[in-house]
């Protein structure tokens, strides 16, 4: 198991709650999200940037 | 009839260098003050924990970042406790000496404050904590033995039965660097807190207990130009009392059972996942009853720097018509996610003291708009323009 700092940029969307389920998503291809924040909006592009940490497991080691 | 109780979440995020709440535990008194005009406060270790010092406040529930923002997400409910039984885990890195330290700090607790501190373990490796800042400049970092740090865990939970668990790591000595010499006067961001809030974090979601964490390190030599800020955590020789204090009554977590979502408002359509049937939740037993659980649609309102509204917890909360998230204009931090960049509908507010007049006004049903000079006109729908 590691952990592993990600940073990502995400379209904004018409609510929170959408945002919110959209970072999930995008740091869920990391690993599974432990901490994260929007640290800043690109309003001009549109997007959140995410700052956050996973948690990935270790791959089992094959027999 | 009893009227709804007011229930407000204080957050300071950690590591992002809040000018308020960034340093010791600097936002105590801002908790104080708020938990004398709610019913119920909800807020986080790093709001309440000041080193060697702490403040018990009886309305307020000390719930750790991950847990707070599982709450928000209307995933988990909080279980207010008496006590709880606690366990302590030591990183194998500390020295003999400090780990003495410590040891002395918690039979101080049991002594001198009555805290049920049953168990300790040492880690069977050591965590190598290692402190990084992010490009946004908030602190953050990783720890290099994360599955010794969940054995300890788990043994203490089987073998000792522990409610509770606070964890001293050992933190790399940072002296002499610019960020430490910043955060001793009052300045920039906390280097060791982004760590910290990993390793509370992985055991809470692993376990979904409550967990805090005190770094182990060597005292500092002394610095007569020290701020205010940061003097609690220089005058002994840990950050533990606090942690044992706050989780000594820190509430329980009622989550989803094994094999369920683990946040059941994502398949119920968003509505919370307050427990229906008692056997969707694995610990609801436990509770005498899972009616004095508190639920995130208890919310009145969110207490939050207003430039770090892009948290986990606020975007949950944000979500919710019946929530008023009050954002602090002077409580600075390196964030720049305000609300309206985020489409968050908050009030905006310049200070704590305007924050606490806003719950008072709300407390007492008075909108706070028309507590101000100006009060704008009545709007009118579109559609019903022509008939007026």
């Amino acid at each position: 198991m590691t952990t592993h700092f990600i940073s990502a940029e995400v379209d904004l969307r018409d609510t929170a709650e959408e945002l919110h389920s959209a970072i999930e998503i995008e740091l869920k291809k990391h690993g599974e999200p432990l901490r994260w924040a929007v640290t800043d909006v690109d309003v001009d592009r549109q997007k959140a940037l995410v700052e956050g940490y996973v948690l990935v497991e270790a791959s089992p080691v094959a027999a | 009839m009893n009227p709804r109780p007011l229930t407000v979440v204080l957050i300071v995020p950690t590591g992002v260098g809040a000018s308020i709440g960034g340093f010791a535990g600097d936002a105590l008194p801002v908790a104080r003050a708020i938990a004398q005009i709610s019913d119920t406060l909800i807020t986080h270790p790093n709001v309440l924990n000041g080193a060697q010092l702490y403040w018990p406040i009886p309305n307020a529930l000390y719930v750790e970042g991950y847990a707070l923002d599982k709450f928000a997400a209307g995933c988990w409910g909080l279980q207010p406790v008496h006590q709880n039984r606690i366990g302590l885990i030591m990183d194998c890195a500390i020295e003999p000496d400090l780990q003495l330290r410590h040891l002395q700090a918690v039979d101080a607790a049991r002594a001198t404050l009555g805290l049920n501190i049953t168990d300790c373990i040492l880690t069977d490796r050591p965590l190598q904590v290692e402190l990084r800042t992010s490009e946004s400049g908030a602190s953050w970092g990783t720890i290099g033995n994360p599955d010794s740090l969940l054995r300890a865990a788990d043994k203490l939970i089987a073998q000792a039965k522990v409610q509770a668990i606070a964890v001293v790591a050992r933190f790399p000595e940072d002296e002499g660097s610019l960020a430490l010499e910043n955060y001793r006067h009052g300045k920039g961001v906390d280097p060791l807190a982004g760590a910290e809030a990993v390793i509370s974090h992985l055991i809470v979601r692993t376990f979904k207990i409550p967990c805090a964490h005190a770094p182990a390190l060597s005292a500092l030599p002394l610095d007569p130009h020290l701020s205010p800020r940061s003097a609690a955590e220089e005058i002994g020789y840990t950050f533990l009392p606090c942690v044992l204090a706050g989780l000594s009554k820190a509430p329980q977590f009622v989550t989803p059972a094994v094999g369920q979502a683990s946040c059941l408002s994502q398949v119920l359509g968003g509505q919370d996942a307050r427990p229906t049937t008692t056997n969707i939740y694995t610990n609801r037993g436990n509770f005498e009853s899972a009616s004095q659980s508190l639920w995130a649609d208890r919310v009145d309102a969110v207490v939050i720097p207003a430039t770090a509204c892009g948290g986990s917890a606020i975007l949950s909360l944000s979500g919710r018509s019946t929530v008023q998230i009050i954002a602090v204009g002077d409580n600075k931090t390196q964030m720049q996610a305000s609300p309206e960049k985020l489409g968050i509908k908050a009030l905006q507010v310049n200070s704590y003291l305007e924050a606490i007049g806003v719950l008072v006004a709300l407390r007492s049903g008075i909108s706070p708009a028309s507590l101000g000079a100006d009060i704008s006109s009545l709007r009118c729908l579109s559609d019903s323009i022509k008939q007026i």
